[in-house]
C-alpha cells in the first residue's frame, strides 16, 4: 500500500463508505459518466437526424443557406476546441501525476479556450441577428428567402444545434472553474483525481459534437 | 476481496496519457481539420458529404479512444458509449425508411390526400365495363349515403336534407341537365344540398366513372353529349383520348411533413 505522503494532495479525499476502496469509487463514477455521455449522444441525435432528413429534402435551399455561414469562423472555433481538448487531457494527466501547478495551468488554458470559443460564437450570432438569417418566422432576409424558400429551416437547425452545443460549453466553463479552484486547494493527486477525469470526459464530448457540427453546417451544408 | 491489489495487470485507474501521445493526437486533429476544409473546397459531387463525415469520424474516434481514454478503459464502458451510436443508426434508418417511402401526396388548400392512382380511362365520357365497375365502387363509397343504393334518392342521410337528393329514376326537375357532361359538371359545382366533389374526387376519371354509373341507374337512355357539351366541361374529344385531368392541377408534394411545415409557417 502506498503511504499518504507520496500523494501531493494537501486535502485528503475520503472514499464514500459504500465503496470498497478508492479505485472502486473511481471506476463507478467513471462508468456513471459514460452512461451520462451515452444519454448525451441520444440527446443531440434528434437534431442530427432532423438535419439529415431536411438537408436531403431541401438540398438546394440548405446549400444556399449554408453559404451564409463563415467557414473561417467555424474553422477557428474548431482549432480552439481541439486545443482545449488537448489542454484538458494535460490537466487530467498532471492531476494523476500529482502536479498541482501544472494541473491548474492546464485547466486555466482550457477555460480561456472555452471563452475564446464563445467570443467567436458571439460574433457569428450577432452577425446573423443583424442580417436577419434567423430561425423560422424570425427570418427576414427577403433576398435569401427568394433564392431559398426553406432557408429559415436551415437556420432553425443552425441555431438549435450550435445553441445547444454553446449551452454545453457555458456549463463546461462553470464546471472547469469549480475544478480549477479545487485543484488550487490541492484536492487532487494520484489517489484521487475523479472530478478532473470526469470533467475531462465531458469536455472531450463537447469537442466531439463540434467535430461533427463544423463540417455538417459550415462545409458541406 | 483485495485481489486487485496483488495483480500486476494494467488497470484503467493507472493509465496516464503521455505528453508525447497527447501532442501527436493534437497535431493529427489539426491536420485532419485542414484536410476536411480543403476537401470541402473541391467538388467531389455526392461524395463531399461522406468524405466530410468520414474525416469527422476519424477525428472523433481519436478523441474518444485517446483523449477520453476509451482505448485503455474496460469493455463495459466501451459497450456503453458505442451502443449509443447503434441507437442513433436505428433512429436514422427507421426515420429515413418512413419518410422516403411514403409516396406521392397531394396538397390542396387545407386538404392532404394520398395521390389517387389515375386509372387513365381512354375517352372517359364513353361508357365501358371497366369504367362502370370503377364508378360503382366510388358511388358506393361516396353517393349511397344520400342517393341510396339504387339511386332513388333514399339514402340514410336523405331524411335530413332539403332540397331532397336527386332520384335518378325521376324525369322531372334536372336543373343542370341530364346528359353525361351535365352530371359530370354538377359533380364539380355541386347543386342544392349537394357539395362540390372537386376536392373529394380530384381525378376527372373518378368523376367520369361515377357519372357513367349514375346513368346506368336510370332506365331512360340519356341524350348523347355533343362535342360542344364536352368542351363546356373542359374536354375536347378532338384533342386527345384522355382530356384534362383536374388532379394534374393539384400541387404534388412528396412528403406530408412539408405540408405540416408550410401550415406551421402560415403559408
Amino acid at each position: 500500500m502506498s503511504s499518504p505522503h507520496q500523494s501531493s494532495s494537501s486535502v485528503e479525499h475520503h472514499v464514500a463508505h459504500h465503496f470498497k476502496d478508492g479505485e472502486h469509487e473511481f471506476l463507478t463514477a467513471k462508468q456513471g459518466m459514460w452512461l451520462f455521455l451515452l444519454q448525451e449522444v441520444l440527446f443531440f441525435s434528434p437534431l442530427f437526424v432532423g438535419y439529415f432528413i431536411f438537408r436531403h429534402m431541401y438540398y438546394h435551399d440548405f446549400h444556399v443557406a449554408a453559404q451564409q455561414l463563415d467557414w473561417v469562423m467555424g474553422a477557428v472555433n474548431t482549432v480552439i476546441l481541439i486545443s482545449s481538448s488537448f489542454t484538458m487531457a494535460r490537466a487530467v494527466s498532471n492531476a494523476q501525476k500529482g502536479k498541482r501547478e501544472e494541473t491548474v495551468e492546464a485547466l486555466l488554458f482550457t477555460i480561456l479556450f472555452a471563452f475564446g470559443f464563445l467570443v467567436v460564437k458571439y460574433l457569428e450570432y450577432s452577425h446573423k441577428i443583424h442580417a436577419g438569417t434567423l430561425p423560422g418566422h424570425f427570418f427576414h432576409d427577403a433576398e435569401l428567402l427568394k433564392a431559398a424558400p426553406h432557408a429559415p429551416l436551415f437556420f432553425t437547425f443552425y441555431f438549435a444545434m450550435t445553441g445547444l452545443h454553446a449551452i454545453h460549453v457555458i456549463g463546461g466553463i462553470g464546471i472547469l472553474i469549480w475544478i480549477l479552484m479545487r485543484a488550487r486547494r490541492g484536492e487532487f493527486g494520484p489517489k484521487y483525481f475523479t472530478p478532473v477525469e470526469l470533467t475531462g470526459l465531458y469536455w472531450h464530448f463537447v469537442d466531439l459534437v463540434w467535430i461533427y457540427l463544423f463540417p455538417l453546417l459550415y462545409l458541406v451544408g | 476481496m483485495g485481489s486487485h491489489n496483488d495483480s500486476n495487470e494494467h488497470k484503467p485507474h493507472d493509465h496516464i496519457l503521455s505528453n508525447k501521445l497527447g501532442l501527436k493526437v493534437l497535431i493529427a486533429l489539426l491536420i485532419l481539420t485542414v484536410i476536411t476544409i480543403i476537401a470541402s473546397r473541391i467538388d467531389f459531387g455526392a461524395l463531399n458529404f461522406p468524405i466530410a463525415m468520414l474525416i469527422a469520424s476519424v477525428k472523433a474516434l481519436m478523441v474518444v479512444l485517446i483523449f477520453m481514454g476509451l482505448k485503455y478503459d474496460d469493455n463495459e464502458n466501451r459497450v456503453i458509449f458505442f451502443s449509443s451510436f447503434v441507437f442513433v443508426a436505428i433512429f436514422i434508418l427507421l426515420t429515413a425508411a418512413d419518410i422516403f417511402t411514403r409516396g406521392d401526396f397531394q396538397v390542396k388548400g387545407n386538404f392532404l390526400m394520398q395521390a389517387q392512382s389515375s386509372t387513365k380511362f381512354k375517352k372517359p365520357w364513353i361508357s365501358s365495363p371497366e369504367i362502370l365497375a370503377h364508378g360503382k365502387k366510388i358511388y358506393t363509397e361516396q353517393c349511397v349515403i344520400c342517393h341510396g343504393a339504387n339511386g332513388f334518392g333514399d339514402g340514410v342521410a336523405a331524411a335530413a336534407l332539403n332540397p331532397k337528393p336527386r332520384n335518378f329514376h325521376e324525369d322531372a326537375g334536372w336543373k343542370n341537365g341530364r346528359s353525361a357532361s351535365r352530371i359530370f359538371g354538377t359533380l364539380l359545382t355541386g347543386l342544392g344540398s349537394m357539395p362540390s366533389f372537386k376536392e373529394t374526387l380530384p381525378s376527372s376519371d373518378d368523376r367520369w366513372a361515377v357519372t357513367q354509373y349514375i346513368l346506368t341507374l336510370d332506365p331512360t337512355k340519356p341524350l348523347d353529349d355533343t362535342e360542344a357539351d364536352l368542351k363546356k366541361v373542359g374536354f375536347d374529344p378532338a384533342k386527345g383520348d384522355y382530356g384534362k385531368d383536374e388532379a394534374a392541377d393539384v400541387v404534388k408534394r412528396k412528403i406530408p411533413i412539408d405540408f405540416a411545415i408550410d401550415r406551421y409557417l402560415g403559408k
